[in-house]
């Protein structure tokens, strides 16, 4: 019964955070299977101590900032997205809302009418337009092979 | 570290100051390698998953709100990575008595070095066989620099029980090398 007493305090007893008193070590000094046990946990104990500590490998810290780096990009474009989702959200909600008020009031019907005029007068400017379109495509392409002799000039100038 | 120079270095690692974080893995990775590299089995992941340590108190840093010292909170994460670490040991234990013929010539013939070498490598493979939290109390009390006061508090534990289960590990680990040595 005492055997078992001393053998749970051995651990403590080797590490020095307890001293055993007079009965267990009276009884460490009569019993070989107690006194090989603290033996054994103080051979432990200098065993753990003196394990090398494991070394860092070379690079572990620019690894690390790289992984940092590499993890703040991502949280903050899943944040951007987040950001960017609830800003549409936001103006589709609006949009919803300033187009049933529209329907609600009857100014809806007057935006429809508006849209029929402006479609009708760009009819109107594109028959008045189209009869010229080879003349105003000619004056473009002067134009541009014109901007394009110059730039070719000025850069055999430069060099 | 001066609690004042960590508060400051904290800070600096909230306003986004990348120098401050380096400075602070600098500081800090001895220890997180060594805890995590003595802790888990599979040695090839000590590295990834002390990166991990970091990347945690990086994420983390913004909502600490400094009511324990920075190094025991790390050490709280260390203690969460390496018990989420599932890996089992890969460890094989030579069941090879020293009372054996074989071992009695080889401990005659081989030299002081070796033998101490061979008993660290036992203790090695004793420790692999402990529970990990276990693992984790031998390694962070063997480590220089770390205090029971501070593995209570990263355990979220009182500290007699810290003790407790520190000598109950030691215990555990006496006798399985006594039960393979025997």
């Amino acid at each position: 019964m005492f055997c078992d007493e001393v053998l749970d305090a051995v651990e403590r007893i080797a590490a020095g955070e307890e001293t055993p008193d007079r009965r267990a070590a009276d009884h460490l000094a009569t019993c070989r299977q107690c006194a090989a046990a603290l033996a054994d946990a103080r051979a432990i104990d200098v065993l753990l101590r003196a394990r090398p500590a494991p070394r860092v490998p070379a690079q572990f810290t620019s690894r690390t900032m790289a992984r940092v780096r590499g993890d703040r990009w991502r949280r903050e474009r899943v944040l951007d997205a987040g950001f960017n989702l609830a800003l549409g959200l936001i103006l589709f909600g609006l949009a919803s809302v300033v187009w049933m008020l529209l329907n609600g009031s009857g100014l809806a019907s007057v935006g429809d009418d508006a849209v029929a005029v402006f479609r009708t007068a760009g009819v109107a400017l594109a028959r008045r337009v189209a009869p010229a379109l080879p003349l105003y495509a000619g004056a473009a392409l002067l134009l541009g092979g014109a901007l394009a002799f110059w730039w070719w000039a000025e850069r055999d100038a430069a060099a | 570290m001066e609690a004042g120079h960590e508060r400051e270095l904290v800070e600096r690692c909230r306003r986004g100051d990348e120098t401050a974080f380096q400075a602070l893995v600098e500081r800090y990775k001895d220890l997180v390698f060594a805890l995590i590299a003595r802790t888990v089995l599979d040695r090839s992941r000590a590295e990834d998953l002390a990166q991990d340590v970091f990347l945690r108190v990086h994420r983390g840093l913004p909502y600490f709100r400094g009511e324990a010292r920075l190094s025991t909170w790390i050490y709280r994460i260390v203690a969460n990575v390496c018990l989420q670490e599932r890996s089992r040991p890969a460890v094989s234990i030579r069941q090879t008595p020293l009372d054996s013929p074989g071992a009695q010539v080889a401990s005659a013939s081989i030299d002081r070095r070796f033998a101490e070498l061979e008993l660290r490598d036992r203790v090695e493979k004793a420790i692999a066989r402990l529970p990990a939290r276990a693992r984790l109390l031998i390694a962070a009390h063997y480590l220089e620099g770390v205090r029971y006061e501070e593995l209570a508090d990263a355990l979220a534990l009182p500290l007699g029980t810290v003790k407790t289960q520190l000598f109950r590990a030691k215990q555990q680990l006496r006798r399985i090398l006594e039960t393979e040595l025997s």
